[in-house]
C-alpha cells in the first residue's frame, strides 16, 4: 500500500513515498502502523508522536489529507497522505509543539474554594467532558485558534511574527473552552469559582462563537451542545457588549 | 554548531508527570519550595492517563477493613518482598491520597447509604476485600486531575517533550559521599540542553515495560529510564526481576498486539483458562492473582500446548449461557473494566465481545514491580536489609512505578494509582524539606563539564546502525530470554544480547541538528533499556527459583514458608553490575496459614459452585450478582475511541 510522509528535518520539508506491507492478507492498518513499520524499515529517525497505541493518550494525532485523525486508531488508505496538524507549529517530521495550549491555560484552573464534602456525584456532562483525551483535533478549522497566527495557520506566518508557545496562545479554542465548561459544572465548583472560569472563556475569545460553525471532537464529545452552547448562554448580555 | 545550554536552579526537580510526579510536585510546592517538573511526554500523558482507572481506596467496599489488613493483604500477596513500613505507610494513607485527586475533579460514583466511593462489585484477584473504586472514563479522569495540579503552576514551573537524560553528583565536601547536585535534560522542541541545579530530585518517571514491545499494554514511553538514571548514579535497584505480566491481553490482530482486554476479576465466577485442546489448566480466575494466571498461560505455551499466537483461551462462555444469571455477568464485564473491554470488543470477533466464544489471550509487560530501592518517603536507600537513607544516594528520591519495594513479587489490581498519590506526596514532602536544609551548598558548575561534553558529542555521532532498529532486536530477544518464562540459559543468552548492543551504541548514527533530534532521543532511551535489562537480568539470574512475576522453568517454586529475600542491584564505574540478597522479615507462620485457609476456602467455594445441576447453578449465581451488582441499569459511559467515534467524522452540530 503506497502512502505520503511529510517530512521535516531542521527546518526543510520533505514529501517521501512509503511502501507498507500489510502483515497479514486481510489487514487494515492504522496510520500508526505504518509509521512505526517505516521507522523500521528504513526511515530509522522518523519522528512522531504516540503512546497507548489505544486512543487514550491524545498524543499521536497527525492530518491525513489535511484534516485530523487520531493515528492508533484512524484507518489510512492507498494514496493518502499523512502530515503533521497544521493547526500547531511544526517541530521535525510529523511531531508538533503542542504546550502552548496547555500555557494557556495557566492560573486559569482554580475552582476557589471548593466545597468540602468531596462525597458528591457528578452529574452526566461532567463525564462527557471528562472524556477528552486531548488529541487536538479540535483546533481544525477553530476560527479562535487561528486568531493566534493572525486568523491562518501557524507555518504561514512569518518567522518574526510567530507567537512563543512557552508564553501561551492568547487565544483559546475548543479544548480550553471544554476545561473551563468542566469546572463550571463541577458540582464542587464555587460560585466565585464558575464565574471566574467564565470570564476566562470570554479573554481567550469566546466571542469568536457566536455564529460559529462550530467545532468537531476527535473522540465524539458533543461539543456544541456540552460546551459552546452552555457558555454563550451563560456569557449573554457580556459578549454583546464586548461585541 | 554543538547544541547550546541553559542553566537554572530549583528546589526540587520531578521528573514525570503521571500520577506519582504531579502528587509530588503538588506537595513538594505546597511546603512553599520552587518545583520544576520534567516530562518527555505531554503534561499527563502517561500510564496513568492510560489505566483502568481502578483506585485502591481502604475501607470502601466494607468496614471490616482496616490498615492492618489492608497492610497484611499487600505483603503477603508480594510475598513477603515488601518493605512492612512501606506497606503500612500505603495502608495508612490511601484513603487520604486518593481524596487529593478529587479535590482535583476526579468523581467517583458514590455509595450514599454509606457515604463512600462505591468500589467494584467484586474484589480484584488477591484483594482480601473490596476496595477497588472504578471512574467513568478510566484513567482519562485522572489524567485531567494530574494535568490540571501541573498546568495550575502555583510554584511549579514545567517542561514538555524535555528527557532527563541524567542525575549530576558531586561531592559535597572533601571526604563525603556524593549527592545529587543537579541534572541534564533534552529539551527537544527547544533544541537545547538545560542543565538544572538542585539538591533533591524525584524520579518519577515509570517503568520498563517498553522492553518488552509490542507484547505490552502500557505507554510508549516506559524505557527504564528511571531505573538506568537511579543506577548510573550510584543508586540501589530491588527486586528488578520482578516484571509483572498482565496475563489477558491480545495477540492479534496486529494493530492491537498486547492491549489489556481483562483482568483475572473478569472472568467472573465460572471463567477458566483452557490450553489449545481445550482443557482446563487454571480455574476459578477470578480469585487468582495475575501471577498465578500469566504463569498458567506460559508454561501451556512452552509445553506446546499454547494458542495460535502464543498464548491460552480464557473462557467465560459459561458465565454467559445460563438465562438468569448471564445477563448480569455481561453488565458485569461491561462495568468493571469498560476499556479493557471495550478494546476486546473492537477487536475480536462479535462472539468473543459477546462472551459466546473463549478469548485468545496471552501476558503482556504491564509493571515493573521492582525499582529505585527507597524507604516509606521515597528516599534512595542502600545497605543490608530494609537499608538506610544515610547510606544511598543523597538528594535522590522516588516514587510510582519507579520506586521498588512497595509490592515484591505481586502488586494487585488497582493499587498503582492509589501508590503514585501515596509516595508522590511523601517523596515531594522529603525532597523539598531536604531542599531546605541544603539551601545555602554552592554547587561547582564543574561537576556538569564532563556529562555535558559527552551528551553534545552524540549529536553528530557517525555510525552505521540506527538505534530505533536496535531497540527492536532488544525487545525481541528481552521477550524470549527475560519474559514470562526464563531459565539460566535464556537470561546468559540476553546478557550476551546486551554486551553486542552495548558494544554498539558507539556506531548508532546520529544526525547533528538539534530541534526534536528523533534519532537522539532514540538513543538515549535504548541506553537506558540496555541498562534497566542488565538489572533484569541479574536478579534474574540471582533468583534461581520461581516467584510471583519470576517464572524459572529450571527451577523450583520458592514456597511462602522459606526465608525471604530480595534481590538488590547496584552498579558503579569502576566496578560494573553487581547483584546480592538482603533479608526479609517472614509474616509469622500463624497468619501466613490462616492467609492460605482463607483463600483456599474461596477457591473451594466456587469450584464448589461449578459442580451445581445447571438451574441450581443459575440461581446462586444470580443471587449472588443480585447481592454485589443490585438491580439497576449498566453504568452509562462516554467511551473515547469507541467505534461510534471517528475522529473528525462522527461529530454532531
Ligand atoms: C492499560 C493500563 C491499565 C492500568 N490500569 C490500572 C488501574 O486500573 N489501576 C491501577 O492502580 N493501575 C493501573 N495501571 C498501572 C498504573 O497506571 C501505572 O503503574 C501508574 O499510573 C504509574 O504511574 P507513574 O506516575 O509512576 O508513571 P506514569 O504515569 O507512567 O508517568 C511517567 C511519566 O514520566 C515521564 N518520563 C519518563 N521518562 C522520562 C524522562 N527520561 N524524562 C522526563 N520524563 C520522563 C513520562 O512522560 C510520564 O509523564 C494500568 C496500566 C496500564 C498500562
Ligand atoms: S465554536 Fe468556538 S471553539 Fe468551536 S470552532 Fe467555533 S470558534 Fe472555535
Ligand atoms: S475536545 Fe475532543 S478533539 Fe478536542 S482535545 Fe478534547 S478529545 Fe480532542
Ligand atoms: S497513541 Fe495514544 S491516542 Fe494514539
Amino acid at each position: 500500500m503506497k502512502v505520503e510522509i511529510v517530512t521535516r528535518r531542521d527546518g526543510e520539508q520533505e514529501i517521501v513515498a512509503y511502501d507498507y506491507v500489510p502483515r497479514d492478507d486481510s489487514e487494515k492498518p492504522m496510520i500508526l502502523d505504518v509509521l512505526l513499520q517505516a521507522q523500521a524499515n528504513g526511515m530509522p529517525d522518523l519522528a512522531f508522536r504516540y503512546g497507548c497505541r489505544a486512543r487514550n493518550c491524545g498524543v499521536c494525532t497527525v492530518d491525513i489529507n489535511g484534516r485530523p485523525r487520531i493515528a492508533c486508531r484512524a484507518r489510512i488508505k492507498e494514496g493518502d497522505r499523512i502530515s503533521p496538524m497544521a493547526t500547531l507549529p511544526a517541530l521535525s517530521d510529523l511531531v508538533v509543539r503542542r504546550d502552548g495550549v496547555a500555557r494557556q491555560m495557566r492560573g486559569r484552573l482554580a475552582t476557589a474554594g471548593q466545597g468540602n464534602d468531596l462525597n458528591v456525584s457528578a452529574p452526566d456532562d461532567y463525564h462527557a467532558l471528562t472524556g477528552c483525551i486531548e488529541c487536538y483535533a479540535c483546533l481544525h478549522e477553530c476560527p479562535m485558534h487561528a486568531r493566534n497566527f493572525d486568523g491562518g495557520l501557524p507555518d504561514e506566518q512569518a518567522v518574526e511574527d510567530r507567537p512563543d508557545p512557552a508564553e501561551g496562545y492568547t487565544s483559546g479554542n475548543p479544548f480550553s473552552l471544554l476545561k473551563l465548561q468542566r469546572i463550571r459544572i463541577d458540582p464542587l465548583t464555587s460560585e466565585a469559582g464558575k464565574s471566574s472560569a467564565l470570564d476566562n472563556a470570554i479573554d481567550l475569545g469566546l466571542d469568536a462563537c457566536v455564529g460559529c460553525k462550530g467545532c468537531k471532537c476527535g473522540v465524539g464529545i458533543d461539543l456544541i451542545g456540552k460546551v459552546i452552547w452552555p457558555m454563550l448562554e451563560a456569557a449573554g448580555d457580556r459578549l454583546a457588549e464586548k461585541g | 554548531m554543538p547544541i547550546e545550554v541553559d542553566w537554572c536552579d530549583y528546589d526540587v526537580v520531578v521528573v514525570g508527570s503521571g500520577g506519582a510526579g504531579s502528587h509530588a510536585a503538588q506537595a513538594a510546592a505546597a511546603t512553599g519550595a520552587r518545583v520544576l517538573v520534567v516530562s518527555k511526554d505531554p503534561i499527563g500523558a502517561s500510564d496513568t492517563k492510560i489505566s483502568e482507572g481502578l483506585a485502591t481506596v481502604r475501607e470502601s467496599g466494607s468496614d471490616d477493613d482496616s490498615e492492618e489488613i489492608l497492610s497484611e493483604n499487600l505483603k503477603m500477596a508480594g510475598g513477603d518482598l515488601p518493605l512492612n513500613a512501606i506497606t503500612d505507610a500505603f495502608a495508612a494513607d490511601s484513603k487520604e491520597a486518593y481524596d487529593i485527586y478529587r479535590r482535583q475533579g476526579l468523581r467517583p460514583e458514590i455509595d450514599d447509604e454509606r457515604d463512600i466511593p462505591k468500589p467494584l462489585p467484586l474484589p480484584m484477584g488477591g484483594h482480601t476485600r473490596r476496595r477497588s473504586v472504578g471512574h467513568r472514563n478510566s484513567g482519562i479522569a485522572f489524567g485531567h486531575a494530574n494535568w490540571n495540579m501541573i498546568v495550575q503552576g502555583e510554584g511549579i514551573d514545567y517542561l514538555e517533550d524535555s528527557w532527563f537524560l541524567d542525575l549530576v553528583t558531586d561531592q559535597a565536601e572533601a571526604g563525603t559521599d556524593k549527592s545529587v547536585v543537579g541534572g541534564i535534560i533534552y529539551h527537544a522542541a527547544l533544541g537545547r540542553l538545560i542543565a538544572v541545579k538542585t539538591s533533591s530530585v524525584v524520579i518519577a518517571s515509570g517503568g520498563l515495560s517498553t522492553l518488552y514491545f509490542p507484547k505490552t499494554d502500557t505507554m510508549r514511553g516506559n524505557t527504564g529510564d528511571s531505573y538506568a538514571i537511579a543506577a548510573r548514579a550510584g543508586a540501589d535497584l530491588v527486586d528488578m526481576e520482578q516484571v509483572q505480566f498482565l496475563p489477558f491481553c491480545l495477540a492479534s490482530p496486529p494493530s492491537y498486539e498486547g492491549l489489556l482486554v481483562g483482568e483475572p476479576v473478569t472472568a467472573s465466577y465460572l471463567g477458566v483458562l483452557r490450553d489449545k485442546n481445550g482443557k482446563v489448566i487454571l480455574d476459578g480466575v477470578f480469585l487468582r492473582t495475575r501471577a498465578d494466571c500469566s504463569s498458567a498461560i506460559m508454561r501451556a505455551v512452552e509445553d506446546g500446548r499454547g494458542s495460535p499466537n502464543g498464548g491460552a483461551y480464557l473462557d467465560m462462555t459459561a458465565n454467559k449461557r445460563p438465562p438468569r444469571s448471564g445477563p448480569y455477568f455481561m453488565r458485569f464485564v461491561e462495568s468493571a473494566l469498560p476499556s479493557a473491554y471495550k478494546v476486546a470488543r473492537q477487536a475480536m470477533s462479535k462472539a468473543a465481545g459477546n462472551c459466546e466464544e473463549p478469548w485468545e489471550v496471552r501476558p503482556s509487560a504491564h509493571y515493573m514491580m521492582g525499582g529505585i530501592r527507597a524507604d516509606e518517603h521515597g528516599a534512595s536507600v542502600a545497605g543490608d536489609g530494609d537499608g538506610s537513607a544515610g547510606a544511598g544516594l543523597a538528594g535522590l528520591f522516588t516514587a510510582g512505578q519507579a520506586m521498588g519495594g512497595v509490592f515484591g513479587a505481586n502488586r494487585l489490581g488497582s493499587t498503582s494509582l492509589t501508590e503514585g498519590a501515596v509516595f508522590g506526596r511523601r517523596a515531594g514532602e522529603a525532597a523539598a524539606h531536604l531542599a531546605r536544609k541544603s539551601a545555602t551548598r554552592d554547587t561547582r558548575e564543574e561537576a556538569f563539564t564532563p556529562m555535558i561534553e559527552n551528551i553534545r558529542r552524540r549529536f553528530g555521532q557517525k555510525g552505521d546502525s540506527a538505534a530505533a532498529v536496535l531497540k527492536l532486536e532488544l525487545q525481541k530477544a528481552a521477550w524470549i530470554n527475560i519474559g514470562p518464562v526464563r531459565t539460566a540459559d535464556r537470561i546468559a543468552e540476553m546478557e550476551r544480547v546486551l554486551s553486542d548492543l552495548d558494544a554498539k551504541l558507539d556506531d548508532v548514527a546520529v544526525p547533528g541538528y538539534a530541534e526534536w533530534n528523533q534519532a537522539f532521543i532514540e538513543f538515549e532511551e535504548l541506553r537506558n533499556l540496555i541498562a534497566s535489562a542488565r538489572g533484569v537480568c541479574l536478579a534474574s539470574r540471582e533468583r534461581d527459583g520461581s516467584l510471583g512475576g519470576h517464572v524459572r522453568m529450571d527451577g523450583k517454586q520458592i514456597s511462602a514458608f522459606s526465608k525471604p529475600y530480595s534481590t538488590v542491584v547496584s552498579h558503579s564505574p569502576g566496578g560494573g553490575w553487581r547483584v546480592r540478597r538482603v533479608n526479609r522479615d517472614r509474616t509469622p507462620l500463624k497468619q501466613i496459614i490462616a492467609f492460605k485457609i482463607q483463600d483456599a476456602k474461596r477457591k473451594a467455594a466456587v469450584k464448589w459452585l461449578r459442580m451445581l445441576p445447571a438451574g441450581m447453578q443459575d440461581r446462586a449465581l444470580e443471587k449472588k450478582y443480585l447481592a454485589v451488582m443490585g438491580a439497576g441499569g449498566t453504568a452509562k459511559e462516554v467511551m473515547p475511541g469507541g467505534a461510534d467515534a471517528a475522529v473528525g467524522e462522527a461529530t454532531q452540530a
